[in-house]
């Protein structure tokens, strides 16, 4: 199988920093990626990257063939992105923003109102659809935000932290969403924190420190390798030294009055 | 949408084939100029936000906006009052029209104009670069031709009445002229400011000009009018001296003048190239200099790509050496009151939403002030070494009107726009919130009062010499009292823990008529037992003994009667 978004030899630097160290991926059609790391580790330089955002990196990244630095517009076309904060013109209503996105994506109109209807009403939204998002909870702006990824049934998803904010039931709705979307053929690039949600949603995970890729592989593959039985503890064999515990046994020992 | 921004849509989307092209994609053009005026018109503007009253929904801003440009505009026309010939008129004119507009600019090109959030939501989509910069471009310039219409109406019909229609189209001309300079400047200026600072402090820095801008329009509505009433303005003109050439709303009515009065000397020639010249070498510049990294500096200001690096610093506690930590242990009990003390101290010095809404205010009574002197006629500094009648009404006055500021910053205290992180106040367990509540009160009190005490003291020993202290210590010791008496009113929420706009209650008109009376009726006593040295001594006492009984007063509020008040 050809792979949809081939990655090699990716470096970025700022000034003399250098964040990404050469990172070659393949991945397919179909495959859901838990994309983790700790903080810093180059994950969202990734995701930039991958979106069109960063143009002046060194290395190769095709999606679905198509050579990014030669046809940005095409890629960017292909990929549905949810960042992570909550970006949202919010002085317009959800029906005006992801109207307003359609647009962008060139769509035609009557194909965009009738999807943003039925995703909005599917959402729980429908009463919603026509009021301002700036009175919006975190949660109903992480649903208009994944709408607004989703809309142009895009063949790759980047979801940078999609389930903040969200209550539980819509928690089960997005994580059954992805695996769903994964069935369709769909290639979902998912970036969390959160262990236990990606070691469920993801069929691979990649883990990245430092600007390297230290990991990759399914969870199965990885619980093997680390002999963990939680992808939490795998993370933290693989990015922290021994200190956690050490870290939690210090902060008990300062509640306590004793001079150590 | 409404009519206007329709209008201003089609007419820049008139050139459809020539952005096609360019490589323009017309569609998306097209829209994201759409979104961005809908969305300009349910902003805020800039004469609005510091008066925000309410989470009101904001429909049609642009009107607003124009409806305020209009007023400016009108404003303006002062300057065809000062002066005997149009050299001079348009000089004042532009320089005002320079500074209005650079005022107003330089807030709205952060909050309106480059809005950082189009780096997550418009370039991940399939956008060109193209179709991105020009849709930026014609914003700008859509919004800016809202401002500069109306801003110069008044001024072209004017012109056109008084000096025909050639004469009004040349000076429109010379505006247009005017205005690509002035964003020039502001260019600059950004640039200036985003060098000498870090992007984090940028936004404060913009928000001390608005202030300042407030501040001295208020000033020129209340002053401009009386100075054209007293001084013979209208026989002063600008000598053509070379110190002229310093100013450039010289070189732009010079402009003016060699085209409608067939000027021909060499000093017109030189100004009419360069009223035509500087604009587009200025505008080449910023297009081809500054707007690159400009851009890029700009979209760090809210962008996460630099994180700053706190210098570690290990806090030793009891090692604080600083003003306000040796204020508190002088002035509070430990624990609550201390704690609100010191907290309201840094949150009154460092929230930028505080002193948006303190410091203009502050500035309109310091404006106030300033007319109430100029105003006075026969009235010179030996009436006030000489205390005599007139001196000691000016005394007294001065006084009591400083404890308006006091009254300002200490009401503003209970407002944050982080009014929800005042969980901490009901989470732990205090037992009076009086007395979190009178250590807000001390603090924003004492920051506020000590500037106020200095500027008084020293002009009024200076003036009036040691004979005035037993006065001037009534009048400062009255002022604290006024204040905490005041406090004990108004104050019945927890500091920070409201929501501003949310101070449309009815408690609201008793609180204004009590700030204005009360020290008008005490300072009206004060003045009248002035000379009686002896009562002055006496009630400086009583003073002193009312402020301490206040301040108990608000120490014993009860949770009972707090929490009911945020029930309501």
């Amino acid at each position: 199988m050809e792979p949809i978004i081939r990655i090699t030899e990716l470096r970025k630097s700022y000034g003399p920093k250098q964040v990404l160290k050469g990172i070659s991926l393949d991945i397919y059609p179909g495959q859901v990626i838990g994309y983790i790391g700790p903080n810093g580790a180059g994950k969202s330089t990734t995701v930039k990257i991958l979106c069109g955002l960063i143009s002046d990196y060194s290395g190769d990244v095709f999606v679905k063939g198509i050579n990014l630095k030669e046809d940005v517009l095409a890629v960017k076309s292909l990929i549905g992105y949810v960042p992570e904060l909550a970006e949202l013109y919010e002085v317009l209503t959800p029906v005006e923003f992801l109207g307003f996105m359609a647009e962008l994506y060139n769509m035609p109109e009557a194909v965009a109102t009738e999807r943003i209807v039925r995703m909005m009403t599917a959402f729980g939204l429908e009463q919603n659809m026509n009021q301002r998002m700036d009175t919006f909870s975190k949660g109903m702006r992480q649903k208009v935000l994944i709408t607004s990824g989703l809309l142009h049934n895009p063949d790759v998803i980047i979801l940078d932290e999609p389930l903040s904010g969200l209550d539980a039931n819509s928690v089960i709705i997005v994580k059954d969403l992805i695996s769903k979307l994964a069935r369709d053929g769909k290639t979902i690039f998912y970036c969390s924190h959160m262990m236990d949600v990606v070691e469920k949603v993801s069929d691979r995970i990649i883990l990245i420190n430092d600007g390297a890729v230290i990991a990759d592989g399914s969870f199965e593959d990885l619980k093997e390798k680390q002999g963990s039985k939680s992808l939490e503890k795998i993370f933290a064999g693989y990015t922290a030294s021994n200190t956690l515990t050490n870290a939690s046994d210090d902060l008990i020992n300062a509640l306590s009055d004793k001079a150590n | 949408m409404n009519i206007i921004n329709k209008f201003f849509l089609v007419v820049v989307l008139l050139p459809t084939r020539l952005y096609s092209r360019m490589g323009i994609d017309t569609h998306q053009l097209r829209n994201i100029l759409r979104i961005k005026l809908v969305m300009d018109d349910r902003r805020p503007n800039t004469f609005q936000q510091s008066r925000r009253e309410n989470a009101r929904e904001v429909s049609s801003a642009t009107l607003g906006t124009m409806g305020v440009s209009a007023l400016l505009g009108l404003l303006s026309l002062g300057g065809f009052f000062v002066g005997s010939d149009y050299l001079t008129h348009l000089t004042i004119y532009y320089a005002f029209y320079i500074f209005l507009l650079s005022s107003t600019l330089i807030s709205d090109f952060t909050s309106v104009l480059i809005d950082v959030r189009d780096n997550y939501i418009l370039l991940p989509k399939p956008v060109n670069d193209r179709t991105f910069v020009t849709a930026r471009l014609l914003h700008i310039t859509v919004h800016i031709c809202k401002l500069i219409v109306p801003m110069n109406l008044p001024a072209v019909i004017y012109m056109g009445v008084k000096t025909g229609i050639w004469s009004a189209t040349v000076f429109l001309l010379v505006a247009i002229m005017v205005t690509l300079f002035t964003i020039f400047l502001i260019n600059a200026l950004y640039l200036l400011i985003i060098r000498i600072t870090t992007p984090q402090k940028f936004q404060g820095i913009i928000s001390y000009i608005q202030i300042f801008f407030a501040i001295f329009v208020f000033a020129g509505y209340q002053s401009l009018p009386r100075l054209v009433d007293k001084m013979d303005l209208a026989a002063f003109h600008l000598s053509s001296s070379p110190l002229m050439w310093f100013i450039p709303p010289y070189w732009f009515a010079g402009g003016w003048q060699c085209l409608t009065e067939g000027d021909t000397s060499t000093s017109a020639l030189v100004a009419a190239f360069v009223t035509f010249s500087l604009p587009f070498i200025s505008i080449w510049l910023v297009v081809k200099y500054f707007a690159p990294s400009f851009n890029r500096k700009l979209s760090m200001i809210s962008g996460s790509e630099e994180v700053a690096t706190a210098k570690p610093s290990i806090l030793v506690p009891g090692d604080g050496f600083s003003i306000p930590h040796r204020l508190a242990r002088w002035v509070t009990k430990p624990g609550a009151e201390r704690m609100a003390f010191e907290f309201c101290w840094k949150m009154t010095g460092r929230s930028r939403d505080f002193k948006m809404k303190v410091y203009p205010s502050f500035g309109y009574i310091l404006v106030y002030f300033v007319m109430m002197f100029t105003n006075k006629r026969n009235f010179s500094l030996t009436d006030l070494s000489e205390e005599t009648q007139s001196g000691r009404m000016v005394i007294v006055s001065v006084l009591y009107f400083s404890s308006f500021m006091l009254m300002m910053a200490i009401n503003q205290v209970v407002y944050s726009e982080k009014f929800k992180a005042a969980w901490i106040f009901f989470s732990t367990p205090v037992k009076y919130p009086g007395s979190i509540m009178s250590g807000a009160v001390k603090s924003a009190m004492l920051k506020f009062y000590i500037p106020v005490l200095v500027l008084i003291t020293i002009p009024a020993l200076a003036l009036v010499g040691v004979k005035i202290i037993p006065n001037l210590l009534l009048g400062l010791f009255n002022e604290l009292l006024i204040c905490s008496t005041l406090a004990y009113i108004s104050i019945q929420h927890l500091p920070f823990s409201l929501q501003q706009g949310n101070n449309g209650k009815a408690g609201n008109f008793f609180r204004g008529t009590a700030m204005l009376i009360i020290p008008g009726i005490i300072g009206l006593i004060h003045y009248f037992i002035y000379p009686h040295l002896w009562i002055v001594s006496i009630l400086c006492v009583f003073s002193v003994v009312g402020t301490g009984l206040a301040i108990k007063a608000i120490e014993h509020k009860r949770w009972k009667a707090v929490l009911k008040k945020y029930d309501e």
